[in-house]
Protein backbone atom coordinates (compact mmCIF):
# COMPACT_ATOMS: atom_id res chain seq x y z
CA UNK A 1 0.00 0.00 0.00
CA UNK A 2 1.65 3.22 -1.13
CA UNK A 3 0.40 7.05 -1.08
CA UNK A 4 0.31 8.48 -4.43
CA UNK A 5 3.53 10.21 -4.20
CA UNK A 6 5.52 7.45 -3.27
CA UNK A 7 4.47 5.58 -6.31
CA UNK A 8 7.11 4.43 -9.47
CA UNK A 9 6.34 6.33 -12.55
CA UNK A 10 5.06 2.74 -13.99
CA UNK A 11 2.66 2.29 -10.97
CA UNK A 12 1.14 5.48 -11.03
CA UNK A 13 0.64 5.29 -15.29
CA UNK A 14 -0.91 1.72 -14.41
CA UNK A 15 1.41 -0.11 -16.64
CA UNK A 16 3.87 -3.14 -16.21
CA UNK A 17 7.14 -2.28 -15.89
CA UNK A 18 7.51 -4.40 -19.34
CA UNK A 19 4.75 -2.02 -20.98
CA UNK A 20 6.19 -0.70 -24.63
CA UNK A 21 6.13 2.70 -25.77
CA UNK A 22 3.54 2.70 -27.12
CA UNK A 23 1.19 1.23 -24.16
CA UNK A 24 3.03 3.96 -22.22
CA UNK A 25 1.35 6.47 -24.17
CA UNK A 26 -1.56 4.89 -24.25
CA UNK A 27 -1.74 4.97 -20.86
CA UNK A 28 -0.38 8.31 -20.42
CA UNK A 29 -3.38 9.91 -22.58
CA UNK A 30 -5.87 7.85 -20.18
CA UNK A 31 -4.38 8.41 -16.58
CA UNK A 32 -4.08 11.99 -17.55
CA UNK A 33 -8.07 12.41 -18.54
CA UNK A 34 -8.90 10.60 -15.29
CA UNK A 35 -6.70 12.83 -13.36
CA UNK A 36 -7.74 16.08 -15.43
CA UNK A 37 -9.04 19.07 -13.12
CA UNK A 38 -12.44 18.68 -14.61
CA UNK A 39 -12.76 14.97 -14.48
CA UNK A 40 -15.80 14.00 -12.09
CA UNK A 41 -14.66 10.82 -10.92
CA UNK A 42 -12.37 12.75 -8.58
CA UNK A 43 -15.17 15.27 -7.63
CA UNK A 44 -14.67 15.65 -3.88
CA UNK A 45 -11.65 12.98 -3.23
CA UNK A 46 -9.33 15.15 -4.62
CA UNK A 47 -8.50 19.07 -3.89
CA UNK A 48 -7.94 21.41 -6.84
CA UNK A 49 -4.13 21.82 -5.50
CA UNK A 50 -3.89 17.83 -5.12
CA UNK A 51 -5.31 17.42 -8.29
CA UNK A 52 -2.74 19.61 -10.19
CA UNK A 53 0.28 17.83 -8.32
CA UNK A 54 -0.37 14.85 -9.84
CA UNK A 55 -0.99 16.24 -12.94
CA UNK A 56 2.66 17.65 -12.52
CA UNK A 57 3.55 13.67 -11.80
CA UNK A 58 2.01 12.16 -14.53
CA UNK A 59 3.77 14.37 -17.41
CA UNK A 60 7.16 13.68 -15.44
CA UNK A 61 6.53 9.97 -15.63
CA UNK A 62 5.35 10.09 -19.28
CA UNK A 63 8.50 11.87 -20.26
CA UNK A 64 10.54 9.76 -18.07
CA UNK A 65 9.07 6.64 -19.66
CA UNK A 66 8.75 7.17 -23.26
CA UNK A 67 12.44 8.70 -24.32
CA UNK A 68 14.38 5.13 -24.45
CA UNK A 69 17.20 6.91 -22.50
CA UNK A 70 15.86 8.49 -20.04
CA UNK A 71 13.69 5.04 -19.32
CA UNK A 72 16.88 2.61 -19.23
CA UNK A 73 18.13 5.29 -16.22
CA UNK A 74 15.10 5.13 -14.42
CA UNK A 75 14.72 1.51 -14.56
CA UNK A 76 18.48 1.48 -13.45
CA UNK A 77 17.24 3.60 -10.55
CA UNK A 78 14.19 1.79 -9.62
CA UNK A 79 16.08 -1.87 -9.89
CA UNK A 80 18.60 -0.03 -7.10
CA UNK A 81 15.98 0.76 -4.77
CA UNK A 82 14.65 -3.21 -5.62
CA UNK A 83 11.21 -1.56 -6.58
CA UNK A 84 11.53 -3.29 -10.31
CA UNK A 85 12.02 -7.31 -10.73
CA UNK A 86 15.57 -8.30 -12.99
CA UNK A 87 14.65 -8.39 -16.10
CA UNK A 88 16.01 -10.66 -19.21
CA UNK A 89 16.78 -9.10 -21.70
CA UNK A 90 15.02 -5.78 -22.17
CA UNK A 91 12.10 -7.52 -23.31
CA UNK A 92 10.13 -4.05 -22.25
CA UNK A 93 10.85 -2.58 -26.41
CA UNK A 94 8.42 -4.81 -28.98
CA UNK A 95 10.85 -6.38 -31.41
CA UNK A 96 10.39 -4.20 -34.42
CA UNK A 97 11.50 -1.10 -32.42
CA UNK A 98 14.96 0.48 -33.43
CA UNK A 99 16.44 -0.01 -30.23
CA UNK A 100 17.43 -3.51 -31.24
CA UNK A 101 20.49 -2.21 -33.21
CA UNK A 102 21.68 -1.02 -29.81
CA UNK A 103 22.79 -4.31 -28.43
CA UNK A 104 26.21 -5.29 -28.85
CA UNK A 105 26.82 -7.30 -32.14
CA UNK A 106 27.79 -10.57 -30.25
CA UNK A 107 24.15 -10.67 -28.83
CA UNK A 108 22.54 -10.91 -32.30
CA UNK A 109 22.11 -14.59 -33.86
CA UNK A 110 22.22 -12.77 -37.50
CA UNK A 111 24.85 -14.45 -38.76
CA UNK A 112 27.06 -11.73 -40.61
CA UNK A 113 25.92 -10.17 -44.29
CA UNK A 114 28.07 -10.84 -46.64
CA UNK A 115 30.17 -7.77 -48.34
CA UNK A 116 28.65 -7.38 -51.99
CA UNK A 117 24.98 -6.61 -51.36
CA UNK A 118 24.53 -3.82 -53.19
CA UNK A 119 20.94 -3.56 -52.62
CA UNK A 120 20.66 -3.81 -49.54
CA UNK A 121 23.41 -0.30 -49.76
CA UNK A 122 20.87 1.81 -51.51
CA UNK A 123 17.57 1.13 -49.35
CA UNK A 124 16.97 2.82 -46.14
CA UNK A 125 18.81 1.18 -43.15
CA UNK A 126 16.89 -1.42 -41.50
CA UNK A 127 17.63 -0.04 -38.16
CA UNK A 128 18.71 3.59 -37.34
CA UNK A 129 22.85 3.30 -36.48
CA UNK A 130 23.27 3.34 -32.69
CA UNK A 131 23.19 6.97 -31.42
CA UNK A 132 26.61 9.11 -30.92
CA UNK A 133 27.64 8.32 -26.84
CA UNK A 134 27.24 12.11 -25.78
CA UNK A 135 28.22 13.49 -22.18
CA UNK A 136 25.10 12.73 -20.34
CA UNK A 137 24.49 14.40 -16.79
CA UNK A 138 23.43 11.78 -14.00
CA UNK A 139 20.06 13.22 -13.39
CA UNK A 140 17.38 12.08 -15.76
CA UNK A 141 16.85 14.88 -18.55
CA UNK A 142 12.93 15.99 -18.52
CA UNK A 143 12.09 18.28 -21.17
CA UNK A 144 13.21 22.26 -20.84
CA UNK A 145 10.94 24.36 -21.67
CA UNK A 146 11.27 24.90 -25.29
CA UNK A 147 11.31 29.12 -25.85
CA UNK A 148 12.00 30.60 -29.45
CA UNK A 149 10.63 29.49 -32.00
CA UNK A 150 9.86 25.95 -33.47
CA UNK A 151 11.71 25.92 -36.76
CA UNK A 152 12.35 22.64 -39.02
CA UNK A 153 15.99 23.09 -37.74
CA UNK A 154 14.79 24.22 -34.18
CA UNK A 155 13.07 20.70 -33.83
CA UNK A 156 15.77 18.70 -35.36
CA UNK A 157 18.31 19.88 -32.50
CA UNK A 158 15.41 19.48 -29.95
CA UNK A 159 15.06 16.03 -30.75
CA UNK A 160 18.38 15.37 -30.66
CA UNK A 161 18.70 16.95 -27.51
CA UNK A 162 16.31 14.39 -26.11
CA UNK A 163 18.20 12.09 -27.75
CA UNK A 164 15.23 10.23 -29.73
CA UNK A 165 15.93 8.61 -33.06
CA UNK A 166 13.83 9.89 -36.25
CA UNK A 167 12.62 6.36 -36.59
CA UNK A 168 11.34 6.16 -33.41
CA UNK A 169 9.36 9.11 -34.08
CA UNK A 170 8.20 7.79 -37.23
CA UNK A 171 7.38 4.52 -35.03
CA UNK A 172 5.26 5.93 -32.70
CA UNK A 173 3.83 8.63 -34.94
CA UNK A 174 3.90 6.91 -38.30
CA UNK A 175 4.56 9.29 -39.90
CA UNK A 176 6.95 8.60 -43.15
CA UNK A 177 10.96 8.71 -42.05
CA UNK A 178 11.20 10.74 -45.44
CA UNK A 179 8.69 13.38 -44.46
CA UNK A 180 10.08 13.82 -40.82
CA UNK A 181 13.29 14.61 -43.06
CA UNK A 182 10.90 17.15 -45.03
CA UNK A 183 9.64 19.22 -42.05
CA UNK A 184 13.35 19.26 -40.13
CA UNK A 185 14.69 20.56 -43.48
CA UNK A 186 11.84 22.81 -44.18
CA UNK A 187 11.29 21.51 -47.43
CA UNK A 188 7.92 22.66 -48.09
CA UNK A 189 7.19 21.98 -51.63
CA UNK A 190 7.76 18.42 -50.87
CA UNK A 191 4.98 18.19 -47.94
CA UNK A 192 1.51 16.77 -48.19
CA UNK A 193 -1.00 19.88 -48.26
CA UNK A 194 -1.34 22.25 -45.44
CA UNK A 195 -4.31 20.25 -42.88
CA UNK A 196 -1.83 16.60 -43.22
CA UNK A 197 1.17 18.67 -42.45
CA UNK A 198 -0.45 20.19 -39.50
CA UNK A 199 -1.60 16.95 -38.37
CA UNK A 200 2.09 15.75 -39.02
CA UNK A 201 3.34 18.60 -36.73
CA UNK A 202 1.03 17.97 -34.15
CA UNK A 203 2.03 14.13 -33.95
CA UNK A 204 5.40 15.06 -33.52
CA UNK A 205 5.00 17.68 -31.22
CA UNK A 206 3.34 14.77 -29.17
CA UNK A 207 6.08 12.55 -29.98
CA UNK A 208 8.55 15.56 -28.20
CA UNK A 209 6.80 15.90 -25.51
CA UNK A 210 6.06 19.45 -27.06
CA UNK A 211 2.75 21.67 -26.67
CA UNK A 212 1.45 20.57 -29.86
CA UNK A 213 -0.94 24.00 -30.43
CA UNK A 214 2.51 25.92 -30.37
CA UNK A 215 4.84 23.80 -32.26
CA UNK A 216 2.08 23.59 -34.83
CA UNK A 217 1.25 26.68 -35.10
CA UNK A 218 4.48 28.48 -35.15
CA UNK A 219 5.55 25.76 -37.76
CA UNK A 220 2.70 26.81 -40.25
CA UNK A 221 3.18 30.41 -39.85
CA UNK A 222 6.77 29.55 -41.71
CA UNK A 223 4.86 27.54 -43.97
CA UNK A 224 2.66 30.20 -44.63
CA UNK A 225 5.00 32.24 -45.25
CA UNK A 226 7.18 29.90 -47.77
CA UNK A 227 4.79 29.23 -49.56
CA UNK A 228 3.23 32.65 -50.00
CA UNK A 229 6.77 34.22 -51.23
CA UNK A 230 7.27 31.74 -53.89
CA UNK A 231 4.13 31.75 -55.31
CA UNK B 1 -18.44 -29.02 -13.70
CA UNK B 2 -21.94 -27.81 -13.76
CA UNK B 3 -21.62 -30.92 -10.64
CA UNK B 4 -18.79 -29.32 -9.39
CA UNK B 5 -20.87 -25.71 -8.76
CA UNK B 6 -23.57 -27.61 -7.00
CA UNK B 7 -21.18 -29.43 -4.60
CA UNK B 8 -19.41 -25.79 -3.78
CA UNK B 9 -22.31 -23.99 -3.48
CA UNK B 10 -22.55 -21.77 -0.41
CA UNK B 11 -24.72 -18.93 0.18
CA UNK B 12 -23.76 -15.60 -1.19
CA UNK B 13 -24.99 -12.98 0.45
CA UNK B 14 -24.95 -9.41 -1.91
CA UNK B 15 -25.40 -5.79 -0.50
CA UNK B 16 -26.34 -3.09 -3.35
CA UNK B 17 -26.08 0.01 -2.04
CA UNK B 18 -24.08 3.53 -2.75
CA UNK B 19 -25.00 6.63 -0.89
CA UNK B 20 -27.39 8.78 -3.04
CA UNK B 21 -31.27 8.01 -2.93
CA UNK B 22 -32.95 7.37 -6.96
CA UNK B 23 -29.57 5.96 -8.54
CA UNK B 24 -31.90 2.44 -9.41
CA UNK B 25 -30.61 0.32 -5.93
CA UNK B 26 -33.90 -1.22 -5.61
CA UNK B 27 -34.30 -1.62 -9.85
CA UNK B 28 -30.80 -3.12 -10.16
CA UNK B 29 -31.46 -5.52 -7.30
CA UNK B 30 -35.16 -6.45 -8.78
CA UNK B 31 -33.14 -7.22 -12.05
CA UNK B 32 -30.54 -8.76 -10.73
CA UNK B 33 -32.52 -11.24 -8.82
CA UNK B 34 -34.56 -12.11 -11.84
CA UNK B 35 -31.54 -13.14 -13.87
CA UNK B 36 -30.16 -15.09 -11.20
CA UNK B 37 -33.28 -16.80 -10.81
CA UNK B 38 -33.74 -17.42 -14.68
CA UNK B 39 -30.31 -19.41 -14.06
CA UNK B 40 -32.05 -21.49 -11.85
CA UNK B 41 -31.04 -19.81 -8.69
CA UNK B 42 -32.67 -19.69 -5.36
CA UNK B 43 -32.87 -16.22 -4.45
CA UNK B 44 -33.97 -13.99 -2.19
CA UNK B 45 -34.78 -10.26 -2.09
CA UNK B 46 -34.72 -8.85 1.00
CA UNK B 47 -35.23 -5.20 0.95
CA UNK B 48 -34.06 -3.81 3.66
CA UNK B 49 -34.16 -0.28 2.41
CA UNK B 50 -36.66 0.40 5.54
CA UNK B 51 -38.18 3.42 6.06
CA UNK B 52 -37.70 3.80 2.33
CA UNK B 53 -38.88 0.25 0.71
CA UNK B 54 -40.16 -0.04 -2.33
CA UNK B 55 -38.63 -3.39 -4.12
CA UNK B 56 -41.72 -5.00 -3.96
CA UNK B 57 -42.92 -2.05 -6.65
CA UNK B 58 -39.75 -2.59 -9.35
CA UNK B 59 -41.23 -6.02 -8.79
CA UNK B 60 -44.42 -5.50 -9.75
CA UNK B 61 -46.46 -6.91 -6.35
CA UNK B 62 -48.81 -4.86 -4.24
CA UNK B 63 -48.45 -4.27 -1.09
CA UNK B 64 -47.56 -7.43 1.12
CA UNK B 65 -49.11 -8.37 4.00
CA UNK B 66 -46.04 -9.40 6.14
CA UNK B 67 -43.21 -7.55 6.35
CA UNK B 68 -39.35 -7.02 7.59
CA UNK B 69 -40.90 -4.92 10.21
CA UNK B 70 -43.27 -7.78 11.68
CA UNK B 71 -40.37 -9.99 11.94
CA UNK B 72 -38.17 -7.41 13.54
CA UNK B 73 -41.02 -6.48 15.88
CA UNK B 74 -41.27 -10.33 16.78
CA UNK B 75 -45.22 -10.32 15.61
CA UNK B 76 -43.34 -12.92 13.60
CA UNK B 77 -40.34 -15.25 15.25
CA UNK B 78 -39.64 -16.82 12.09
CA UNK B 79 -38.07 -15.16 9.40
CA UNK B 80 -39.57 -17.98 6.75
CA UNK B 81 -42.91 -16.57 7.16
CA UNK B 82 -41.73 -13.11 6.03
CA UNK B 83 -40.70 -14.72 3.13
CA UNK B 84 -42.93 -13.79 -0.18
CA UNK B 85 -43.05 -15.96 -3.24
CA UNK B 86 -43.13 -13.91 -6.42
CA UNK B 87 -44.81 -14.64 -9.52
CA UNK B 88 -41.11 -15.68 -10.59
CA UNK B 89 -40.03 -19.03 -9.97
CA UNK B 90 -37.05 -19.42 -7.52
CA UNK B 91 -37.66 -15.96 -6.64
CA UNK B 92 -39.00 -14.39 -3.18
CA UNK B 93 -39.27 -11.75 -1.18
CA UNK B 94 -38.81 -10.27 1.80
CA UNK B 95 -40.59 -6.76 1.54
CA UNK B 96 -39.92 -4.11 4.12
CA UNK B 97 -43.29 -1.98 2.70
CA UNK B 98 -45.54 -0.30 5.22
CA UNK B 99 -42.96 -0.51 8.36
CA UNK B 100 -43.50 1.20 11.42
CA UNK B 101 -42.23 4.25 11.85
CA UNK B 102 -39.04 3.77 13.80
CA UNK B 103 -38.45 0.52 11.85
CA UNK B 104 -36.01 2.76 10.19
CA UNK B 105 -33.76 2.54 13.14
CA UNK B 106 -33.59 -0.88 14.42
CA UNK B 107 -31.35 -0.93 17.35
CA UNK B 108 -28.36 -3.57 17.55
CA UNK B 109 -30.50 -6.75 19.11
CA UNK B 110 -32.87 -6.39 15.86
CA UNK B 111 -29.96 -5.93 13.79
CA UNK B 112 -28.13 -8.93 14.16
CA UNK B 113 -31.20 -11.14 14.96
CA UNK B 114 -31.96 -10.40 11.26
CA UNK B 115 -28.35 -10.65 10.08
CA UNK B 116 -28.59 -14.60 12.53
CA UNK B 117 -31.85 -15.66 10.60
CA UNK B 118 -30.38 -14.43 7.52
CA UNK B 119 -27.62 -17.04 7.46
CA UNK B 120 -29.96 -19.28 8.49
CA UNK B 121 -32.13 -19.40 5.67
CA UNK B 122 -32.73 -21.76 2.70
CA UNK B 123 -31.25 -20.13 -1.01
CA UNK B 124 -28.45 -19.96 -3.00
CA UNK B 125 -28.13 -15.71 -3.36
CA UNK B 126 -29.35 -13.54 -0.52
CA UNK B 127 -29.89 -9.92 -2.20
CA UNK B 128 -30.10 -6.61 0.04
CA UNK B 129 -31.67 -3.85 -1.36
CA UNK B 130 -29.97 -1.02 0.98
CA UNK B 131 -31.30 2.41 1.42
CA UNK B 132 -29.30 5.73 0.46
CA UNK B 133 -27.54 7.51 3.01
CA UNK B 134 -24.73 5.70 4.99
CA UNK B 135 -26.05 5.38 8.54
CA UNK B 136 -24.58 2.93 10.48
CA UNK B 137 -27.47 0.27 9.91
CA UNK B 138 -26.87 0.70 5.95
CA UNK B 139 -23.45 0.30 6.39
CA UNK B 140 -23.30 -2.70 8.33
CA UNK B 141 -25.41 -4.63 6.12
CA UNK B 142 -22.84 -3.83 3.72
CA UNK B 143 -19.87 -4.99 5.42
CA UNK B 144 -21.71 -7.85 6.44
CA UNK B 145 -22.35 -9.06 2.88
CA UNK B 146 -20.27 -11.42 0.98
CA UNK B 147 -19.83 -8.65 -1.71
CA UNK B 148 -20.80 -5.06 -1.58
CA UNK B 149 -22.27 -3.72 -4.63
CA UNK B 150 -22.06 0.07 -5.50
CA UNK B 151 -24.21 1.86 -7.76
CA UNK B 152 -23.12 5.50 -8.88
CA UNK B 153 -24.63 7.74 -11.74
CA UNK B 154 -22.39 9.30 -14.11
CA UNK B 155 -22.84 12.86 -12.22
CA UNK B 156 -20.89 14.59 -9.46
CA UNK B 157 -23.45 14.54 -6.80
CA UNK B 158 -23.60 10.53 -7.00
CA UNK B 159 -19.81 10.38 -7.00
CA UNK B 160 -19.43 12.30 -4.35
CA UNK B 161 -21.88 9.95 -2.24
CA UNK B 162 -20.19 7.16 -3.31
CA UNK B 163 -16.85 7.85 -2.02
CA UNK B 164 -18.36 9.41 0.95
CA UNK B 165 -19.86 5.85 1.43
CA UNK B 166 -16.81 4.21 0.75
CA UNK B 167 -15.17 5.78 3.44
CA UNK B 168 -17.81 5.72 5.88
CA UNK B 169 -17.88 2.00 5.45
CA UNK B 170 -14.11 1.56 5.26
CA UNK B 171 -13.55 3.36 8.20
CA UNK B 172 -16.68 1.45 10.40
CA UNK B 173 -14.79 -1.99 9.31
CA UNK B 174 -11.53 -0.96 10.33
CA UNK B 175 -13.56 0.21 14.07
CA UNK B 176 -14.72 -3.53 14.24
CA UNK B 177 -11.24 -4.87 13.70
CA UNK B 178 -9.61 -2.53 16.61
CA UNK B 179 -10.27 -3.16 20.03
CA UNK B 180 -8.04 -0.36 21.45
CA UNK B 181 -9.88 2.51 22.58
CA UNK B 182 -7.62 5.38 21.61
CA UNK B 183 -7.19 3.85 18.26
CA UNK B 184 -11.01 3.52 18.32
CA UNK B 185 -11.17 7.47 19.05
CA UNK B 186 -8.58 8.79 16.25
CA UNK B 187 -10.84 6.75 13.60
CA UNK B 188 -13.99 8.60 14.36
CA UNK B 189 -11.78 12.02 14.55
CA UNK B 190 -10.40 10.56 10.80
CA UNK B 191 -14.30 10.43 9.71
CA UNK B 192 -14.27 14.60 10.32
CA UNK B 193 -12.37 15.69 7.03
CA UNK B 194 -10.95 18.76 8.93
CA UNK B 195 -9.44 16.79 11.99
CA UNK B 196 -7.07 18.56 13.97
CA UNK B 197 -4.46 16.04 13.59
CA UNK B 198 -4.02 16.30 9.95
CA UNK B 199 -5.35 13.01 8.68
CA UNK B 200 -6.47 13.25 5.24
CA UNK B 201 -6.28 9.91 3.71
CA UNK B 202 -6.41 6.06 4.66
CA UNK B 203 -3.09 6.27 4.44
CA UNK B 204 -2.50 9.35 6.90
CA UNK B 205 -4.88 7.13 8.99
CA UNK B 206 -2.89 4.21 8.96
CA UNK B 207 0.84 5.70 9.17
CA UNK B 208 -0.87 7.16 12.36
CA UNK B 209 -2.65 4.59 13.51
CA UNK B 210 1.04 2.42 12.86
CA UNK B 211 2.70 5.23 14.52
CA UNK B 212 0.64 4.15 18.19
CA UNK B 213 0.59 0.31 17.61
CA UNK B 214 2.70 -1.39 14.49
CA UNK B 215 0.82 -4.39 14.55
CA UNK B 216 -2.84 -3.12 14.47
CA UNK B 217 -1.58 -1.09 11.60
CA UNK B 218 -0.50 -4.01 9.64
CA UNK B 219 -4.32 -5.45 10.50
CA UNK B 220 -5.57 -2.48 8.82
CA UNK B 221 -3.46 -2.12 5.97
CA UNK B 222 -4.91 -5.93 5.44
CA UNK B 223 -8.51 -5.05 5.82
CA UNK B 224 -7.51 -2.65 2.95
CA UNK B 225 -7.08 -5.30 0.82
CA UNK B 226 -9.45 -7.50 1.77
CA UNK B 227 -11.96 -4.88 1.39
CA UNK B 228 -13.58 -5.30 -2.44
CA UNK B 229 -16.47 -2.87 -2.78
CA UNK B 230 -18.03 -3.65 -6.56
CA UNK B 231 -18.80 -1.09 -8.69
CA UNK B 232 -21.75 -0.48 -11.38
CA UNK B 233 -22.38 2.53 -13.23
CA UNK B 234 -26.08 3.09 -13.97
CA UNK B 235 -27.49 5.52 -16.64
CA UNK B 236 -24.76 5.48 -19.01
CA UNK B 237 -25.65 7.59 -21.76
CA UNK B 238 -22.54 7.86 -23.30
CA UNK B 239 -18.74 6.03 -24.11
CA UNK B 240 -17.51 8.79 -21.36
CA UNK B 241 -19.90 7.92 -18.69
CA UNK B 242 -18.68 4.18 -19.22
CA UNK B 243 -15.36 5.47 -18.50
CA UNK B 244 -15.93 7.00 -15.59
CA UNK B 245 -16.05 3.37 -13.94
CA UNK B 246 -12.48 3.43 -15.21
CA UNK B 247 -11.78 6.15 -14.01
CA UNK B 248 -13.00 5.40 -10.06
CA UNK B 249 -11.62 2.35 -9.94
CA UNK B 250 -8.02 4.28 -10.85
CA UNK B 251 -9.12 7.01 -8.01
CA UNK B 252 -10.03 5.18 -5.38
CA UNK B 253 -7.03 2.53 -6.09
CA UNK B 254 -4.43 5.88 -5.40
CA UNK B 255 -6.80 7.35 -2.90
CA UNK B 256 -7.80 4.95 -0.47
CA UNK B 257 -6.01 2.19 -1.46
CA UNK B 258 -8.57 -0.40 -1.96
CA UNK B 259 -9.71 -2.32 -5.20
CA UNK B 260 -12.83 -1.38 -6.64
CA UNK B 261 -14.14 -3.82 -8.72
CA UNK B 262 -16.18 -2.51 -12.04
CA UNK B 263 -18.47 -4.82 -12.53
CA UNK B 264 -20.51 -2.92 -15.59
CA UNK B 265 -22.74 -0.38 -16.48
CA UNK B 266 -26.33 0.23 -17.08
CA UNK B 267 -27.23 1.92 -20.17
CA UNK B 268 -29.96 4.39 -19.93
CA UNK B 269 -33.24 3.82 -21.67
CA UNK B 270 -36.81 5.41 -21.93
CA UNK B 271 -38.12 1.61 -21.17
CA UNK B 272 -36.75 1.22 -17.53
CA UNK B 273 -39.13 4.35 -17.10
CA UNK B 274 -41.82 2.85 -18.93
CA UNK B 275 -41.46 -0.25 -17.03
CA UNK B 276 -41.53 1.39 -13.57
CA UNK B 277 -44.37 2.98 -14.76
CA UNK B 278 -46.43 0.00 -15.47
CA UNK B 279 -45.13 -1.53 -12.54
CA UNK B 280 -44.19 -4.52 -14.48
CA UNK B 281 -40.05 -5.78 -13.60
CA UNK B 282 -37.54 -4.31 -16.84
CA UNK B 283 -36.32 -7.96 -17.13
CA UNK B 284 -39.94 -8.94 -17.68
CA UNK B 285 -41.13 -6.46 -19.75
CA UNK B 286 -38.32 -5.47 -22.01
CA UNK B 287 -36.36 -8.86 -21.92
CA UNK B 288 -33.99 -8.12 -24.92
CA UNK B 289 -33.87 -4.03 -24.15
CA UNK B 290 -30.19 -2.95 -23.78
CA UNK B 291 -30.32 -1.84 -20.09
CA UNK B 292 -31.59 -5.33 -19.37
CA UNK B 293 -28.89 -6.98 -21.57
CA UNK B 294 -26.32 -4.89 -19.35
CA UNK B 295 -27.79 -6.17 -15.78
CA UNK B 296 -27.44 -9.73 -17.30
CA UNK B 297 -23.75 -9.30 -18.44
CA UNK B 298 -23.53 -7.68 -14.91
CA UNK B 299 -24.78 -10.87 -13.24
CA UNK B 300 -22.52 -13.13 -15.37
CA UNK B 301 -19.48 -10.30 -14.23
CA UNK B 302 -20.63 -11.58 -10.57
CA UNK B 303 -20.81 -15.19 -10.91
CA UNK B 304 -17.49 -15.48 -12.49
CA UNK B 305 -15.93 -13.17 -10.73
CA UNK B 306 -14.72 -10.63 -13.45
CA UNK B 307 -15.06 -7.37 -14.11
CA UNK B 308 -14.54 -4.88 -16.87
CA UNK B 309 -11.36 -3.91 -18.68
CA UNK B 310 -10.08 -1.32 -20.43
CA UNK B 311 -9.77 -3.43 -23.65
CA UNK B 312 -13.60 -3.97 -23.47
CA UNK B 313 -14.33 -0.50 -24.36
CA UNK B 314 -12.04 -0.22 -27.08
Amino acid sequence: MKKIEDLNFYELLEVSPAASAQDIHKAYERVRRIYDPNSIALYSLFTADETAAIHRRIEDAYRTLIYEDNRRKYDAKLRERDEMPEMPDIPDIPASSPSKAYEPASARTLPPLPEAKPFIDEAEPQYAPPPPEKPQSEEIATVSQFIGEFTGPAIKALREQLGISQRTVANQTKVGLRYLDYIEAEEFRKLPARPYLRGFIMLYAKALGCDAERMAGDYMKRYDAAMAAKT
Amino acid sequence: MIELQDALRKKEIWAIGGGKGGIGKSLITGNIGIHLARLKKNVLLVDADLGGANLHTTLGIGVPETTLSDFLNRRVENIQDVIIKTSIPNLSLISGAQDFLDAANPNFAQKTRLLRHLETLDADYILLDLGAGTSFNILDFFLFSDHGILVVLPEPTAIENAYRFIKSAFYRRFKKVVANQNIKDVIDAAMDQKNAMGIRTPFDLIERVKSMEQEVGEILELEVLKFRPKLVVNQVRTKNDIQIGFSMKSACQKYFGINLEYLGYVEYDDCVWQSIRSKRPLAIEYPYSRPSRCIERIVHNLLRKEQLTLSMLY
